[in-house]
């Protein structure tokens, strides 16, 4: 059946595209790291050799080698000797640290810059993470409705003083990306430029990083030996991670439901095509019997002269979303299921409505014409 | 629609409880591990002091600044990934398919951290590429597991309940525990197993760096395929592991979506959510499973069956399921 094909080709080629763009940044990366990887190797084992010329002949390559596999190892657990005083009070798993180191589990950021060395500790990790990751998604739900609420109340400002529908999603769109970005990505990392005396470039890199709940951990706050930190940095970094996450997590859910409902708009325009070819079609074979297809016609017709545009527009993207709200307590998809507020009205409306798409033989059409028609 | 709209009262003082909840957890996180680490930490830098000195006394004719500064070069250059070690291997962090591995754990945000971008250029497009690369995989995500749903989950339940004629709630309730001990055995126990051949870690080690991986923490504590492999044996390796990575989350959010779907489950997180009047999502697992059960019927008459209803959705048909998950 040709929609059946339709459907198949489009999964493949989205899986297809998904797989390019792995492809794509792959080599993007290659090309930009690849040359400084090998300056970076060819630097290092310069002033290894430097240094072993310096010191003592072969008893020294041993130890050494030795050495920097220690350490090498140490630093991995994030013990680092260089320029310590052994016995400064500063270490990884001191209250505030395990604290943070905590909150990056919970939240899935996962640093790595220290992570549990003994088996307890793992073992731990595992079950605390298990029941930590699910709490987290609830607090960062409710995070996100408290943040959308405001850019509800925008919105109903916004209709009230008459502005059309359209622009009105648009503005609020806009309104929270830009507020969250200034308040979340562009001060935070002038804090860090004092705190951590990174650059700019460098502060906003770190948060990205950390917002979006990747967390290489090749930049971390609070973790450098050789810097006093004001006792409430890092508790106020934490806080700043939560809503940050819920924020980011937000905007990645609406770019997610904007990318589907465009494909949802693209393959609505070639439905209606289709729809309008065969109705030329139908004109001159008026003896047959209703088809399904004549079905499926007619329906389009309907609600296109029902100027469905709007409405159905409306209903797409609460579609979208209801999917995200299925996803909602999904709990390993912590990063990204949120309410777009907008969709608390249609929630209702839709539940009644889904529910009648029963008739099989019209499993064809798209439920949302089906449900309109019910309607 | 106060229920959704968080300035209401009871909903205020719900956000409150969670939130204390959270915090109280977190805290009690950070007494269990710095209980149990400290002790280790404590331990291996005093060992690791011993080292230096000891090094130091041996070749008395170096300075402590000379070999901090020797140590500092070495260390920033392990950050990026880079060993001066000289059994070090000679694999590359950023050829085609470690690139390719480096990519997939940027967009299900696990980011291990073993190799990061070290040019501005580099941080700056993996910033860009990340935004836009998260919601497709996302999209991804989301529609692969919708679609999956209805194979696994509502067709096999929908026939065992009119074949057998058991309650919908029961069948569902066993499928997830079937589903979640197959899951666990397939992705967990299994490459567990497998991780502990191939590398050198005990299985505890395995165990833990599968679920470290497939719950995106990510610490990168232990990373597979650091041993000394012929070049294109690694490559594969590596290639296989990023599909491990993605199937075995796949298949977590279907286990998720199975529980999800009971109803004490239901229950539970409208309690926690706050919102107390759902009785109406009670009934509607009788619903879609009636709607399956049409569905299935009509696949033995016409070609419309399960890929056809959604003629020309490319995402999956969420009309049927979002009743379920409020």
């Amino acid at each position: 059946m040709c929609a059946r094909i339709c459907c198949t080709w489009r999964c493949l080629l989205l899986f297809l595209s998904y797989f390019v763009y792995l492809l794509i940044g792959a080599a993007v990366f290659q090309a930009l790291e690849l040359k400084e990887e090998s300056e970076l190797k060819a630097r290092v084992w310069r002033k290894k050799a430097q240094f072993l010329n310096s010191s003592s002949p072969s008893a020294a390559r041993e130890a050494l080698e030795k050495l920097v596999e220690a350490i090498t190892e140490a630093v991995k657990h994030g013990v680092n000797p260089v320029g310590n005083d052994p016995d400064s009070s500063h270490s990884n798993w001191d209250f505030s640290s395990s604290f943070f180191f905590a909150v990056t589990v919970v939240s899935t950021i996962g640093y790595g810059n220290i992570s549990p060395t003994t088996p307890g500790g793992q073992i731990f990790c595992v079950f605390y993470a298990l029941f930590g990751i699910p709490l987290h998604v609830i607090i960062l739900t409710r995070v996100g409705k408290n943040l959308t609420s405001h850019t509800e109340k925008l919105s109903m400002y916004l209709s009230k003083k008459g502005m059309k529908e359209k622009r009105v999603k648009i503005l609020t769109f806009l309104f929270f990306l830009v507020i969250g970005a200034v308040i979340f990505l562009a001060l935070p990392p002038f804090v860090f430029c004092l705190f951590e005396n990174w650059s700019y470039r460098e502060g906003i890199y770190y948060a990205f990083i950390t917002l979006s709940t990747i967390g290489f951990g090749d930049y971390v706050v609070g973790v450098d030996p050789h810097r006093k930190f004001h006792r409430f940095y890092r508790t106020s970094v934490a806080i700043w991670i939560l809503f940050g996450i819920a924020w980011l997590a937000l905007l990645f859910n609406l770019l997610s439901t904007f990318m589907e409902d465009t494909e949802k708009k693209i393959a609505e325009i070639n439905r209606k095509k289709k729809a309008a070819k065969e109705k030329m079609n139908f004109k001159y074979d008026a003896n047959t019997n209703l088809s399904s297809e004549d079905v499926s016609m007619l329906c389009s017709e309907m609600s296109v002269r029902k100027g469905a545009q709007e409405p159905f527009e409306q209903q797409e993207l609460s579609q979208a979303d209801l999917k995200i709200i299925a996803s909602d307590h999904d709990q390993e998809e912590t990063k990204p299921e949120f309410l777009n507020a907008k969709i608390s009205d249609q929630e209702t409306s839709l539940n009644i409505i889904c529910p009648t798409i029963t008739n099989p033989r019209q499993t064809c059409l798209p439920r949302e014409k089906i449900s309109q028609d019910d309607q | 629609m106060g229920e959704l709209s968080p300035c209401c009262g009871t909903n205020r003082s719900y956000f409150w409880k969670l939130l204390a909840c959270f915090v109280v957890y977190v805290l009690f996180g950070a007494v269990v591990f710095s209980a149990v680490e400290l002790p280790w930490e404590m331990k291996m830098r005093r060992e690791l002091d011993r080292m230096k000195s000891s090094f130091l006394l041996e070749h008395s004719c170096l300075l402590e600044e000379q070999l901090d500064a020797f140590l500092s070069t070495v260390l920033d250059a392990n950050n990026y990934g880079i060993s001066a070690l000289r059994n070090a291997s000679n694999d590359q962090n950023w050829d085609l398919p470690s690139s390719l591995f480096f990519v997939s754990t940027v967009l299900t945000t696990t980011g291990y951290g073993h190799s990061v971008p070290f040019t501005s250029g580099g941080k700056a497009f993996c910033m860009v590429y990340s935004i836009l690369g998260i919601p497709i995989t996302l999209l991804l995500l989301t529609s692969l597991v919708q679609r999956l749903m209805f194979y696994v989950y509502w067709a096999p339940i929908t026939y065992i309940h009119m074949q057998w004629g058991l309650s919908v709630n029961t069948v569902a309730r066993i499928h997830a525990v079937v589903t979640g001990l197959i899951v666990i055995g397939c992705f967990f126990l299994l490459p567990a197993l497998a991780f502990m051949n191939m590398e050198n870690w005990d299985y505890l080690q395995s165990l833990y760096y599968c679920f470290i991986s497939l719950s995106t923490i990510g610490l990168g504590d232990y990373l597979p395929g650091k041993s000394g492999r012929h070049p294109s044996l690694q490559h594969l390796y590596k290639i296989a592991i990023a599909c491990y990575l993605a199937v075995g989350l796949i298949a977590l959010l279907i286990v998720l979506e199975s529980f999800y779907e009971l109803r004490e489950l239901q229950r539970f997180v409208a309690l926690i959510m706050g919102r107390p009047d759902r009785e109406k999502q009670l009934h509607v697992m009788e619903k879609e499973v009636a709607i399956t059960a049409s569905k299935l019927e009509a696949e033995g008459l016409d070609d419309c069956g399960a890929e056809g209803r959604s003629a020309d959705e490319p995402t999956p048909e969420t009309a049927g399921q979002p009743p379920a998950k409020q």
